[in-house]
């Protein structure tokens, strides 16, 4: 019973499969508005645009766009929560490559990511 | 034969000089340059002697702040100071070569057990593992253990505890974070599983403290120094006045016994100044060593990160959860007394980080009402366990201060199980 149950889970997540081409084309319709944006907005427009490349599963791209954004506006929330796992992916990508300078990079990210919500805690920043 | 016997004899008895050949040995598996090797494993060296330094001002405060607060209350008034413990574990107790060996041990244990169990949990906080390594070697020398056995018992017991303890609150973190990726590695986690349980009990998840309007930090606490600071005047001013002149005149003589003890708190203050700028120096190098060699020992592994990777899932659950801890830590700290045990002075950085993360794991299972009933039960329980561990403390020779990571205090009862259960055959 537990074993099915188990199987059953999985399944449910893997279910959600949404379509990659689709959510990079929403993403890069995304990144043509960011033209002229400041402040707020395109902090949230980075926000959404990292959010479709992480579903889309294009780590790279997604890095690159929540980390604009918490250049721009440090803050809690989906950015640094999204970054944190995919730094962790990259880490882990870059171990199994035996890549250690790779490894070291991801690392040091992920600390500077905690030092960075310790000091929004705390009014540091 | 007679160099040998020097070496042994005058060199590698002095923890400072074992300190920086673990660090030398992690910085050459690293395949660091000479140049690299060399300031590292100086640099190891100053850590420890600088944190000798800070541990001795801590000490002499304590001593006078500890006779005191008996003289005045009749008590036992204990500071709960996980950094004092072990400052003073790896200088006057003389175990800082074996705090150290067993640091490299628990290192080796985790990457070992995290290779061949089910539990790929790699714990990386620095500070962390070295209270748990302090721990582990006072408790296994209590126990009548020395030299080699005392390091294998201590690595083992240690690498066990960074194994499952991140995996024992995994189940919440799941929760928390949405995945598995990431794991909790901060040795307070029996106080987070205890609040998730009460705040499972009694409160409601449908109502999330981020949904409320809050400050957005907690801007007193900007200063570590400062804050330790500002709870530690009012403690010693209290114990200066009711203990009165004539009491405290054996240690101020002709300087005014209130400007003397305000004086002694900021000498505490120092200390922990002094011995946290050792600490940070000493595993500067030993940390990237462990997490390089753990990571490519065990690509699959899940990082166990300090607590502050979780603030970012819930800030208000963080600001709450401190001030329902320090509210229950008070409680606790007039509840140890009439327990028959002595009064803990709760420290507000671990107030702070202990209970910010409770928050979030009481948040997320019980909602508000379980973060405020959870996490004062949580400050309580932050008190009760430490003054529990604190006559065996006493024992070793821990006067004046206690743990503050409950998991550590686990570590010193698992300790006395163990050696409760061999006396009796």
């Amino acid at each position: 019973m537990f074993f099915f149950k188990k199987k059953e889970k999985k399944k449910e997540s893997e279910a959600p499969s949404v379509n990659k081409e689709e959510l990079i084309a929403q993403a890069e319709g995304r990144i043509k508005e960011l033209e002229g944006k400041e402040g707020n907005d395109r902090v949230s427009l980075l926000n959404e645009i990292g959010s479709l490349f992480t579903q889309a599963e294009e780590t790279d791209q997604a890095i690159r766009y929540y980390e604009e954004s918490l250049e721009i506006c440090k803050q809690h929330g989906k950015a640094s929560t999204d970054l944190m796992k995919l730094y962790n992916k990259k880490r882990q990508q870059a171990a199994e490559a035996k890549d250690d300078e790779k490894v070291k990079e991801y690392m040091d990210k992920v600390q500077s990511l905690m030092q960075m919500s310790k000091d929004m805690i705390r009014g540091n920043v | 034969m007679q160099i040998l016997n020097f070496i042994i004899q005058n060199i590698l008895t002095q923890a400072a000089v074992v300190i920086g050949l673990i660090a030398c040995l992690g910085l050459a598996l690293q395949k660091k340059s000479i140049g690299a090797i060399v300031s590292g494993t100086m640099k190891t060296i100053l850590g420890f002697l600088v944190l000798s330094a800070g541990s001795s001002v801590i000490q002499a405060s304590l001593a006078i702040f500890g006779d005191l607060f008996n003289k005045a209350f009749g008590l036992k008034g204990l500071v709960a100071s996980i950094e004092g413990i072990n400052g003073q574990a790896m200088t006057d107790l003389g175990l800082g070569s074996e705090i150290a060996i067993t640091l490299a041990g628990i290192f080796i244990v985790n990457i070992v057990l995290a290779r061949v169990t089910k539990f790929k949990y790699i714990f990386l906080t620095g500070q962390a593992l070295l209270w748990e390594s302090t721990l582990c070697v006072v408790f296994a020398y209590f126990c009548g253990l020395r030299g080699v056995p005392l390091i294998l018992v201590g690595s083992i017991v240690g690498g066990a505890f960074a194994t499952l303890m991140p995996a024992f609150a995994q189940p919440i973190m799941r929760q928390i974070t949405g995945s598995d990726d990431i794991a909790l590695g901060h040795f307070c986690t029996f106080g987070y599983m205890f609040t998730a349980l009460i705040s499972k009990i009694t409160g409601n998840k449908s109502k999330s403290t981020e949904d409320i309007n809050l400050p957005k930090s907690l801007e007193f606490l900007q200063d570590t120094y400062l804050s330790v600071m500002v709870v530690m005047v009012p403690f010693y001013l209290i114990v200066a006045i009711a203990a009165g002149p004539e009491t405290c005149a054996q240690y101020c003589g002709d300087t005014n016994y209130i400007v003397y003890m305000f004086l002694q708190a900021l000498q505490f203050v120092t200390g922990l100044y002094v011995l946290m700028s050792g600490v940070r120096l000493l595993l500067a190098e030993l940390v990237p060593a462990f997490q390089g060699i753990s990571m490519k020992l065990v690509p699959d592994s899940k990082p166990a990160l300090d607590c502050p990777v979780l603030f970012p899932y819930a800030p208000n659950a963080v600001i709450l959860g401190f001030i329902f801890t320090t509210i229950g830590s008070i409680i606790g700290m007039f509840l140890t007394p009439m327990l028959g045990l002595p009064m803990i002075l709760p420290g507000v950085m671990s107030n702070f980080f202990a209970g910010g993360t409770a928050g979030i794991f009481a948040n997320q299972v019980g909602g508000r009402r379980g973060v405020v009933i959870g996490c004062i039960a949580h400050g309580i329980f932050i008190m009760i366990l430490p003054a529990l561990l604190s006559p065996m403390l006493g024992q070793i020779g821990f006067q004046n201060m206690t743990c503050t990571d409950v998991d550590t205090v686990v570590t010193g009862f698992f300790f006395m199980i163990i050696k409760s259960i061999t006396g009796i055959f």
